[in-house]
């Protein structure tokens, strides 16, 4: 998927995303995956696996809209 | 989820949040075409909400996210070293929060109760603050609306009425009757 087709600018939506979701997103008691991430208040990229190094890490995907 | 941070930030919990694609684009935040783009519609999202939780950013083309299943609003809980324990299509703070409680007592205790971890699904249950969610499409643009009511009566003709098995027909319960089945 381009990075244009990620960043639709309509709306759609698709019940088939969370068939997708359940069936093919990672599972528990799997290991999580890693990708760096940029932090907003710093510029700073730095990799996910670092949030759970030390402990246990509430993720929440999200936007504004 | 910003009171959820709060009560398990000195529990070793960490919460942070990872700014996506726009769900919703409207006239007034579109969807991203560059980097700026999304930092500017990350950090009025910071402002808007006073988000107190560490916020990321994905890159454009949503890596993380689309490996991550790319619903708009999923929430994963990670144990130390990675172990995934917690995987939902929508963000339920109870919800969350009772995953959590379970999480820590299992890291806590696991050791001394010799307990170990196996597989496990279940469905969750919520309630939809739909006056709400309106409100977040009406700030994003008369698009975001218009959009979204279209998505809608196009499920509406695909989708038969709300059955006996299973109800309210809401994104991510894809279950369906064996009529619905062809009879399989």
């Amino acid at each position: 998927m381009s990075a244009t087709d990620y960043n639709y600018d309509v709306f759609t939506g698709g019940q088939e995303d969370f068939l997708d979701f359940a069936m093919h997103a990672p599972k528990v008691t799997m290991r999580a995956p890693s990708f760096p991430v940029e932090e907003l208040s710093t510029g700073e990229t730095v990799e996910m696996k670092g949030f759970w190094k030390k402990g246990v890490t509430v993720i929440e995907f999200g936007s504004f809209t | 989820m910003e009171d959820l941070h709060a009560r398990y930030a000195d529990r070793a919990v960490r919460s942070v949040f990872i700014y996506t694609h726009e769900a919703h684009p409207g006239e007034n935040y579109r969807h991203h075409t560059s980097m700026d783009d999304k930092r500017a519609n990350a950090q009025a999202f910071v402002d808007h909400s006073n988000i107190r939780r560490e916020m990321f950013l994905d890159d454009l083309d949503g890596s993380a996210h689309r490996t991550y299943g790319g619903l708009p609003n999923m929430t994963w809980i990670v144990g130390r070293g990675g172990f995934i324990h917690y995987k939902s299509a929508w963000t339920n703070s109870a919800d969350v929060e009772d995953a959590l409680n379970n999480v820590l007592d299992f890291q806590e205790n696991r050791i001394s109760n010799q307990w170990i971890p196996f597989y496990s699904e279940r469905s969750a249950w919520s309630t939809r603050p739909i006056d709400k969610f309106r409100e977040g499409l009406v700030r994003a643009g008369p698009q975001a609306v218009s959009d979204y009511e279209a998505m809608l009566e196009a499920n509406k003709a695909k989708r038969a009425a709300p059955s006996e098995d299973v109800a309210p027909r809401v994104p991510g319960n894809f279950y369906k009757t064996e009529e619905e089945d062809g009879g399989r």
